[in-house]
C-alpha cells in the first residue's frame, strides 16, 4: 500500500516539475506552486478555462489545467503578441499546456504512458466522462499573478 | 533561396508561434495544417522543402503522417515538434526519415537552434 502512496506521489512530483519547466522555459517567470492535496470530495476544480488529457496505456486517469481567460491571454501575449485573443485562442491555449505538461513526463515514465488530443472547455462541462476510481491530486500554481489548477487523477 | 514550409500543429497558438519565430528566416510559409490528414493533402499538392511536424493530434498522429510525407515527397526535411519528451518515440521518428526532432515547450531560441542547423546542413 505504502509503495503504491510512494509510486502516486512521484507520479504527481513529474507533473510539478512539467509544469514548472514549461513556465520557466518559456516564458522566463518562475511559477509558484503552493502545498499540493488529495481532494477527497465530489466535483471538480475549475476555473474559467480548461485543458484536460486522458490517460492510458501504463497508467490510468487524467490531468487537466485550469485557469482564468487572463493567464492565458497572458501566455499567447508572450508568444505570439495578441493583446486580445479570441476565446478559441484561449482554448486552444489551455489545451496546448495540458498537452506539454503530460507528454513531457514520458521522459520519465516512458511511451507506454499513452496521453490523449487535449480536451478543452469553458466552465464547467455538460457532460465529462471522469473515472471515480482514481485518486485526485491537487496542485495549486501561481504564475505572473495568476492562480491556476492543475489536477491530476490516476488509478 | 527561399525554402518552401508547412507548419503541422493542432493548436493554431503553436502553429502562429512557429510562424512568429521563425520569420527572421528565409521560409515562404506554404500552409499550415491541423492533422496528419491536411498536412499529407498539402505535401501532395505544395511538395513543401521543409515540415514542422507534431505527434498528438487528432485524425492522423504525426507518425502515421510522416510516413505518408516520405512516401509522397522524400527529400522534404521534416522536423519533428513534439511534447511527447520519451527516447522512443524521438528514435520512432529518426527512423521513419525525420530530419531533426524537438521538445516541446519549444522557445524562440531553441527554435532558431534547430532551424540554423537543419537549413545549414542542407547548404543554405
Amino acid at each position: 500500500m505504502e509503495s503504491r502512496k510512494e509510486e502516486f506521489e512521484a507520479t504527481c512530483s513529474l507533473f510539478i516539475n512539467s509544469v514548472n519547466n514549461y513556465f520557466k522555459h518559456l516564458t522566463e517567470i518562475d511559477s509558484d506552486v503552493k502545498v499540493p492535496y488529495l481532494k477527497e470530495t465530489e466535483g471538480l476544480i475549475l476555473k474559467d478555462f480548461t485543458g484536460m488529457i486522458a490517460i492510458s496505456g501504463s497508467r490510468k486517469g487524467f490531468v487537466y489545467i485550469s485557469a482564468d481567460h487572463d493567464m492565458f491571454a497572458d501566455l499567447i501575449g508572450l508568444f505570439i503578441g495578441f493583446n486580445d485573443p479570441s476565446e478559441e485562442d484561449i482554448l486552444d491555449m489551455a489545451g496546448e499546456i495540458s498537452n506539454v505538461v503530460a507528454g513531457n513526463v514520458r521522459a520519465n515514465l516512458g511511451a507506454n504512458f499513452l496521453i490523449s488530443v487535449p480536451i478543452v472547455f469553458k466552465g464547467m462541462p455538460d457532460e465529462l466522462d471522469i473515472p471515480d476510481d482514481v485518486s485526485v491530486y491537487v496542485i495549486p500554481i501561481k504564475w505572473n499573478g495568476h492562480e491556476a489548477f492543475v489536477v491530476l487523477g490516476l488509478e | 533561396m527561399t525554402k518552401r514550409l508547412l507548419i503541422v500543429d493542432d493548436s493554431s497558438i503553436m502553429r502562429r508561434t512557429i510562424e512568429k519565430n521563425l520569420e527572421t528566416y528565409d521560409l515562404e510559409i506554404i500552409g499550415q495544417a491541423a492533422n496528419g490528414m491536411e498536412a499529407l493533402e498539402l505535401v501532395e499538392k505544395e511538395k513543401p522543402d521543409v515540415v514542422t511536424l507534431d505527434i498528438t493530434m487528432p485524425e492522423m498522429d504525426g507518425i502515421e503522417c510522416l510516413e505518408g510525407i516520405m512516401k509522397i515527397h522524400p527529400t522534404a526535411k521534416v522536423m519533428i515538434i513534439t511534447a511527447l519528451s520519451d527516447k522512443l518515440t524521438g528514435l520512432q521518428a529518426l527512423d521513419k526519415g525525420a530530419r531533426g526532432f524537438m521538445y516541446k515547450p519549444v522557445s524562440a531560441e531553441d527554435l532558431a537552434r534547430s532551424f540554423d542547423k537543419l537549413l545549414k546542413r542542407n547548404g543554405e
